[in-house]
């Protein structure tokens, strides 16, 4: 069942942080909540874990409305650190996973478990203000996942991450996810992200402006261009497509946008039928791309990265 | 409710050991336990010292006097050491110079009239005495009649008025003293943690765990026994020092008075530390707390002021049994105007009670404000924005 978000409102003031935001989280797939600074992702992931409380709308899990004890079982990591800064960096861990529910030894063999998956087994007694950002990072991570939560959040896990801490994030998250877990994170940087989603749900000022399967959402969009490397006498070939528009054409080197009700198989085999095809290929759209359509911005104003 | 506490033990649990083992906690109980110590031995160490008198004489001082002052020393407690000079001039100089306390040649006492206390009095009284007894025996009394005669005392003095009651108003006193302290260095403790975990993001991951009134009541709990720890520390020597030495000249009747401050010092230090919490929840960045706590501070100022003023010059009136009921002066006015020995056990509970009331009240308003206030970042936060209003 998931998580439900429906028609969630929430205001600061005369400030209208979220207004009307609905979408489903499925254990199983990493969902991203998109979307620019500013737009509602960390006010909505507040409210799911109970910081806040919304003006209107409901949060649901397991078809009934969430409560204090399904949060507990839940696992938190917010955008900004937030460690004890004079406390050993294993006593952090099994702190979370106490006030989780856990048992001080549970709490303690997870906590080794889970601190030498992240690299930080031989971190165990150091001060966490000891530690370098990036292992900060993971600790916070350690103390999000110590109980094992059914439901993970995270919000900007990615932000200031170099490359190789992005990979490992990434990959801990699929493996909660591979596990059924519900695995739910905000980022602005959508297309740093774009391989990490199955799921996404798109915000901008506080309202949902597009949701699904990250795979189905590109390949229905109407911005896929197809690339082809086609040794043909002439063009008299793609007469046949009226609706298919040329958007390159230097040499062999075509690049074509393909409508959505056009299959760019067909395109392809009228090219084939028409000369050599040496080289092609399928770009679908970025997406930053489906946002910047889905929001109706244009580049200049939006403020997305 | 199980659970309620479970957590909040937790937060209290972990607070507790990150204090113990942090470098302040073990500066300041060191410096504490020093100073206590220092309080009882130094008193000691002085009392013991036996004061000494010199008395200078022309020739060796007459063995009648010598005997007549040992046994005067004896009573008194003073030591008396004699030199002799050549003629009355070098007795005065000695004395002028300081190298005697008295001198004393032929008719003449010498005195200086920067020291001595009252031995000056005494040799004087040695001298009439022994010429009494001369004039007595010359007079024809037996050695026996002049020795009864000689044996006559004034009557003994004892001193009456409130001695006692002075003494315990002074415990009094001393405990309003300490409770002002400890609630001052106590709240500052909280405020600092509360602000700490704000700043650091840490109170976002807790209030998607625990509920407010977990958090900041585990806090208090931690922090509140610390200091009460710090004061035991405090406390300790001067207790051994009764029980060993009985010296200390602390009225007895303070036992009572010191174990009623502990409960007054766990009272106000719980209505008060909510205050410095939900004070410390409005800060931004953790150097702010102590212009952010200064409100609480003056307030506990005030209520402290009102208690030794008021409560001092007449625990009787009017105005000291209302600083002593009302809880926010309560826990400072009701220990002094308690020491006075006449207040009703009726007003002493009355003012427990509402004490204890209306820190029940504040754990709910400083959570209130704990919430709204920890998701305001980036700017100190106004009272105005946290209460009143619509709930977050």
């Amino acid at each position: 069942m998931g998580l439900e978000i429906r028609d969630v409102e929430h205001s600061f003031g005369d400030r209208v942080a979220l207004d009307g935001v609905s979408f489903d989280v499925v254990p199983g797939v990493i969902t991203g909540l998109l979307g620019p600074n500013g737009a509602g992702k960390t006010t909505l992931l507040r409210i799911l874990l109970g910081v806040l409380s919304p003006d209107h709308g409901q949060v649901r899990y397991d078809g009934r409305p969430v409560d204090e004890e399904d949060r507990r079982r839940w696992g938190y990591m917010p955008q900004e650190r937030g460690l004890y800064p004079g406390m050993p960096a294993g006593d952090q861990v099994v702190y979370f996973g106490r006030l989780h529910g856990l048992s001080n030894g549970d709490a303690t063999s997870r906590a080794r478990v889970l601190l030498e998956e992240l690299g930080l087994e031989d971190r165990w007694g150091d001060r966490t203000d000891k530690l370098s950002g990036g292992m900060q990072q993971r600790l916070q991570l350690a103390t999000a996942l110590v109980h094992d939560p059914a439901v993970i959040v995270l919000d900007e896990p990615f932000a200031g991450l170099d490359p190789v801490a992005v990979v490992s994030l990434s990959e801990t998250l699929r493996q909660r996810a591979r596990a059924g877990r519900t695995v739910l994170f905000s980022s602005h940087q959508l297309d740093l992200v774009q391989d990490l989603c199955e799921d996404i749900a798109m915000v901008d000022r506080g309202r949902t402006v597009l949701q699904g399967s990250v795979a189905t959402l590109r390949a229905s969009s109407g911005r896929r261009q197809l690339r082809l490397h086609v040794q043909a006498p002439n063009r008299d070939w793609l007469l046949a497509y009226p609706e298919v528009t040329v958007v390159g054409d230097e040499a062999d080197d075509l690049r074509l946008e393909v409508p959505a009700d056009i299959d760019p198989l067909d395109v392809l085999d009228a090219a084939r039928a028409a000369g050599r095809v040496v080289d092609f290929g399928l770009d679908l759209p970025t997406l930053s791309q489906l946002f910047m359509a889905a929001a109706d911005r244009t580049l200049d104003r939006a403020g997305v990265s | 409710m199980g659970t309620w506490w479970k957590l909040t033990r937790l937060v209290a649990e972990r607070a507790l050991f990150e204090n113990l083992r942090s470098r302040s906690f073990k500066v300041v109980t060191g410096l504490l336990l020093l100073m206590s110590i220092a309080a009882v031995t130094i008193p000691q160490i002085l009392g013991n010292e036996r004061t000494t008198y010199t008395l200078a004489t022309a020739g060796a001082a007459p063995s009648e006097m010598v005997a007549a002052l040992d046994a005067a020393g004896r009573s008194a407690k003073f030591t008396v050491t004699y030199v002799s000079r050549g003629d009355s001039n070098a007795v005065r100089k000695a004395v002028r110079d300081g190298d005697a306390t008295v001198g004393l040649t032929g008719g003449t006492l010498y005195t200086s009239n920067t020291a001595g206390g009252t031995f000056p009095v005494v040799v004087a009284q040695a001298v009439v005495g022994l010429e009494t007894s001369h004039l007595l025996a010359g007079a024809g009394l037996s050695p026996q009649q002049v020795a009864e005669l000689q044996s006559v005392r004034p009557p003994k003095q004892v001193t009456v008025g409130r001695v006692d009651n002075e003494g315990r108003a002074g415990a009094g006193l001393a405990v309003g003293v300490v409770l002002y302290l400890a609630i001052t260095f106590a709240g500052t403790a909280i405020a600092t943690t509360v602000a700490m975990e704000k700043s650091t993001r840490i109170s976002e991951v807790l209030l998607a765990i625990l509920r407010p009134s977990q958090v900041l009541v585990g806090t208090v709990v931690a922090i509140g026994t610390v200091t009460l720890l710090q004061l035991l520390v405090l406390a300790t020597p001067l207790a051994v020092a009764v029980r060993v030495t009985d010296s200390i000249g602390l009225p007895p009747v303070a036992a009572g008075d010191i174990t009623l401050a502990v409960a007054w010092f766990l009272l106000g230090f719980m209505l008060y530390a909510f205050l410095f919490a939900a004070a410390g929840a409005l800060v931004n960045k953790i150097t702010e707390v102590n212009s952010a706590i200064l409100p609480v501070t003056m307030i506990l100022l005030v209520g402290y002021m009102l208690a030794i003023t008021v409560v001092t010059s007449n625990p009787a009136s009017g105005w000291s049994v209302a600083a002593s009921l009302f809880p926010l002066s309560a826990p400072m006015a009701m220990p002094i105007r308690w020491a006075s020995g006449d207040v009703p056990i009726y007003q002493l509970l009355l003012a427990m009670a509402l004490t204890a009331a209306s820190s029940v009240f504040l754990v709910s308003v400083a959570s209130s404000i704990y919430r709204r206030a920890l998701l305001i970042t980036g700017h100190r936060v106004k009272l105005r924005e946290v209460l009143g209003g619509r709930a977050l």
